[in-house]
């Protein structure tokens, strides 16, 4: 059952494009997608929790459907404005004991909301996190990318530029297994506004949240992935080390999607972790 | 349809293979089980490198990261993706650019999942996208750099270049962008008008660039001393606005007091210890809609007010005080009004001959009757109406209507036939070129012979500027009016002077002759300023005449004319034709 969020309960909530499904009464799953997608990455994994779990989706600015006239340079020059806008979410909604769940880049958008207001979370799960994408060579540190190959990524954003500028992207002619999708939402997945996504990525790419992770106490669970490109597992073990109370669950998916490549492992490695620790 | 026209397998394996583009088919992380020879012979690599290993390990790492984080997702989710934009490394090393189409079969039962994938060579149309994104990124940073620049030039206008704080046009844009504090609404906004005390002392002494070190410490202090919710400005100069909102008057006086405290902390300018103070007025809005201009005057009026108390104060604006500025101006209008209207008098004294007694002439003296204020004498707004002009319509007014009177009792005869009229010039009026025709017309216009006119002028009007005139009183006695020095005494003017002056008659000022009798002093000047009078040749009148005591001094000293209460105090028309006709026709006034 999809509850209906009027932009009348809060401008956040147009602006994030947020939804709400599962039990209105169950306690709160906060998703928040990584680079490149938007909240529908989370589809194939929902079905594993919406009997019990009340669960809150929404659209970084800038992508899927948000507003992206609120597509601010100033404010998301730094993972810290969109930490701002998820604890503003959970403002908005009165979200309480929320069970965040957070993949890629914004597992440190949740570190960070996490550290801002910790009485807010009571379980982060960081889905294939990292710190800091480029080799940190003064302390040893190994993010698994230098800072060419990151030139390299804004090169390839320019080379799609194009491609993603709305309305000009073409649908592959035929997609005959994936039925259950409509054309609107096959139009819309992870529709991107080339010139954000170009700067989004410098941010996620460039950002170091290191800092930050000794300053979370909420209980955490890791999940780490394998032949993940963005996340090596040097990072896995490194955010295990430096975020106090967190699990590491090395899970058999291969690359940096397991909640949309191995929907029912991730699940399951989720509703362990949080039938362990309650 | 036979069967010869279906298409075999051999048909669909030459259609995979030889197609005009590669295509492969991989599981889910990308791993190859499956290449054509379009793609083998595309891409330089040999069939047995490529099955086993992973497609996006043939893509630079930027490539492999929008491979991972877009595309592999959209495949799990979509089911497709289409036309991306990656570029292959060729077995040389070289990239060649293509566009990479794919969907995915979920798998079923023990099947993985399949996806399918066509590579096109596309670098003809890469080159082409290059130069347009190149374009279209040189175009944003261009609209980027106008609108840096636009800002900066906004920032330019609205600030201060020295101090960096917003100046007066910089304080209003910044206010009006603060709901609360605008134009409207500013119920409880408070502006404290800073302006340093011997500032100029400061320039003159240490030189401008000293002086804009003082200015950028004061502005430092000030925007460091400040509440967050206010603003700092420099209007000009040395005059700094600190405006904001407060609770009330206190708040507010309670910051010019802790800001006279910050600035009267010495600083070190050039090896130089130097020690300001500043003076600052406070004003605090009285309700809705009074506007920032209206306090920034109101607290520029109490900052004037602390300079004259002192300086290194503040003192607070209240509104309900009366304003010198606005009672000024308020008064200039209604004087204004009353020479248009006919609200000025002119009254009359006689004067006196101490040899026979009798009335010779007349002073004319105007009056203004005051709307609210009753009858004023010249003193309430003679210098007033000097120091705004108006004093040349009003004394042109006071000869004309002068004038008209002698013309209307030399018709009636009797006590006001053959008077002398003695009329006041003011220093501006000696001044106006115009003077000689305004005085020339006013006598043509009455026909009275000029001989009957005695025009007198202050002894200060006359030194202010002597050469001038000098210029006027000739062109005036060769009208043939009759010339005199009045107040005479208060000056310091010289005989040499007085001697080179067209005039038949010096008054002496009434301040001596109140002395007269009771202070030796004063007698001696009244007695030299006679004998002065009479060493050039000229009367010697004496004012302000109030005993009988004093005529008869006078009379000793042989001053010739006299006036004052002692006769009569200056009277309306009727009045004093009434009392020429009681003493008139040879009837001495003295008794």
């Amino acid at each position: 059952m999809v509850e209906t969020v009027t932009s009348a309960v809060s401008p956040v909530i147009r602006r994030n494009n947020v939804t709400i499904s599962g039990q209105a009464d169950g306690p709160v799953m906060l998703f928040a997608h990584g680079y490149g997608c938007d909240q529908d990455m989370w589809r194939r994994l929902l079905p594993y929790f919406s009997d019990t779990y009340r669960l809150v989706l929404f659209d970084n600015v800038g992508a899927g459907r948000s507003d992206v006239d609120a597509y601010d340079r100033d404010k998301y020059a730094s993972l810290d404005g969109y930490a701002a806008d998820l604890l503003e979410i959970c403002d908005a909604l009165e979200l309480e004991d929320v069970i965040l769940v957070a993949h890629s880049v914004s597992a440190m958008v949740a570190v960070i909301a996490a550290a801002r207001e910790p009485q807010r979370f009571s379980r982060l799960v960081l889905v294939a996190p990292s710190p800091r994408y480029i080799n940190d060579l003064a302390d040893g540190y190994v993010g698994g990318f230098s800072q060419e190959d990151i030139e390299g990524l804004l090169a390839s954003l320019d080379s799609n530029y194009f491609a993603w500028a709305e309305a000009l992207a073409p649908m592959a002619m035929g997609h005959p297994e994936a039925p259950e999708l409509s054309e609107e939402l096959r139009s819309s997945f992870c529709r991107t506004n080339p010139s954000i996504a170009r700067h989004f990525a410098r941010v996620t790419f460039l950002s170091d949240t290191r800092p930050m992770l000794e300053q979370v106490g909420t209980d955490s669970l890791i999940l780490q992935c394998s032949d993940d490109l963005l996340a090596p597992p040097e990072v896995g073990s490194y955010v295990h080390e430096h975020l106090e109370r967190s699990t590491l669950v090395q899970l058999q998916a291969t690359g940096h999607c397991p909640h949309v490549s191995a929907p029912e492992d991730t699940a399951r490695a989720i509703l362990d972790y949080l039938s362990a620790s309650t | 349809m036979t069967g010869s026209d279906e298409p075999d397998r051999a048909d669909f394996e030459a259609l995979f293979h030889q197609a005009p583009c590669g295509y492969l088919i991989t599981d889910d992380a990308g791993h190859i089980t499956a290449v054509n020879d379009t793609f083998v012979r595309w891409s330089g690599y040999t069939r047995h490198r490529l099955v086993g290993s992973t497609l996006q390990s043939l893509m630079p790492v930027g490539d492999q990261i929008l491979y991972s984080t877009h595309c592999i997702p959209q495949l799990g989710i979509n089911g497709s993706v289409s036309e991306i934009a990656v570029e292959i490394i060729h077995a040389d090393g070289g990239r060649r650019a293509a566009l990479l189409s794919a969907s995915r079969s979920p798998g079923s039962g023990g099947q993985p999942a399949i996806v399918r994938v066509i590579v096109f060579s596309a670098h003809e149309r890469r080159m082409y996208e290059k130069e347009l994104v190149s374009a279209v990124r040189a175009a944003e940073e261009s609209e980027a750099r106008r609108a840096e620049a636009e800002k900066e030039l906004q920032r330019l206008a609205l600030h201060d270049a020295l101090t960096g704080l917003p100046n007066r046009a910089g304080l209003k844009a910044k206010l009006d962008a603060v709901p609360g504090t605008g134009a409207q609404g500013s119920g409880r906004l408070a502006v404290l008008f800073i302006d340093l005390d011997h500032f100029k002392a400061v320039n003159d002494s240490l030189g401008h660039s000293a002086g804009d070190e003082l200015l950028v410490s004061v502005a430092e202090r000030l925007a460091k001393a400040a509440p967050d919710a206010s603003a700092v400005a420099r209007l000009s100069g040395d005059e700094f606005v600190v405006v904001g909102p407060f609770t009330g008057p206190g708040e507010a006086t309670a910051l010019a007091a802790e800001l006279l405290e910050i600035l009267s902390t010495p600083i070190q300018i050039e090896d130089l210890e130097i020690v300001t103070s500043a003076s600052i007025g406070v004003a605090a809005a009285q309700g809705e809609g009074e506007g920032l201009e209206e306090l920034v005057r109101r607290a520029d009026i109490a900052m004037y007010r602390a300079k004259e108390l002192g300086r290194s104060r503040w003192e607070l604006h209240e509104p309900a005080a009366s304003d010198p500025t606005v009672d000024r101006l308020r008064a200039l209008g209604e004087l204004r009004r009353g020479i248009n209207e006919g609200a000025l008098r002119v009254h009359y004294q006689p004067r006196v001959d101490l040899r026979t007694g009798r009335t010779i002439g007349v002073e004319a003296l105007v009056r203004w009757q005051h709307p609210t204020r009753g009858l004023l004498p010249p003193s309430e707004f003679i210098t007033m109406a000097e120091e705004s002009g108006l004093v040349r319509p009003l004394g042109a007014w006071v000869l004309g209507e002068t004038l008209r009177q002698a013309d209307s009792w030399r018709r009636e005869g009797r006590g006001g036939a053959g008077l002398e009229f003695a009329v006041n010039l003011s220093a501006r009026q000696l001044s106006d070129p115009e003077l000689v025709t305004m005085v020339e017309g006013a006598l043509q216009l009455r026909d009275i012979d000029p001989s009957h006119l005695l025009l007198e002028i202050t002894e200060t009007a006359l030194m202010a500027d002597p050469d001038a005139a000098l210029e006027s009183l000739t062109a005036l006695r060769n009208l043939g009016v009759n010339l005199a020095v009045d107040d005479f005494g208060t000056g310091y003017s010289s005989l040499t002077y007085l001697k080179k002056f067209p005039i038949d008659e010096l008054k002496i000022d009434r301040s001596f002759i109140n002395g007269l009798g009771s202070d030796s002093g004063d007698s001696a000047i009244v007695g030299s300023c006679i004998d002065l009078a009479h060493a050039v040749g000229i009367r010697a009148v004496a004012e302000g005449v109030e005993t009988s005591g004093q005529v008869q001094t006078l009379r000793a000293m042989g001053c010739d004319l006299a006036q004052g209460y002692h006769f009569a105090r200056p009277l309306p028309a009727p009045a004093l034709k009434e009392w020429l006709d009681a003493h008139g026709d040879g009837e001495p006034a003295i008794a």
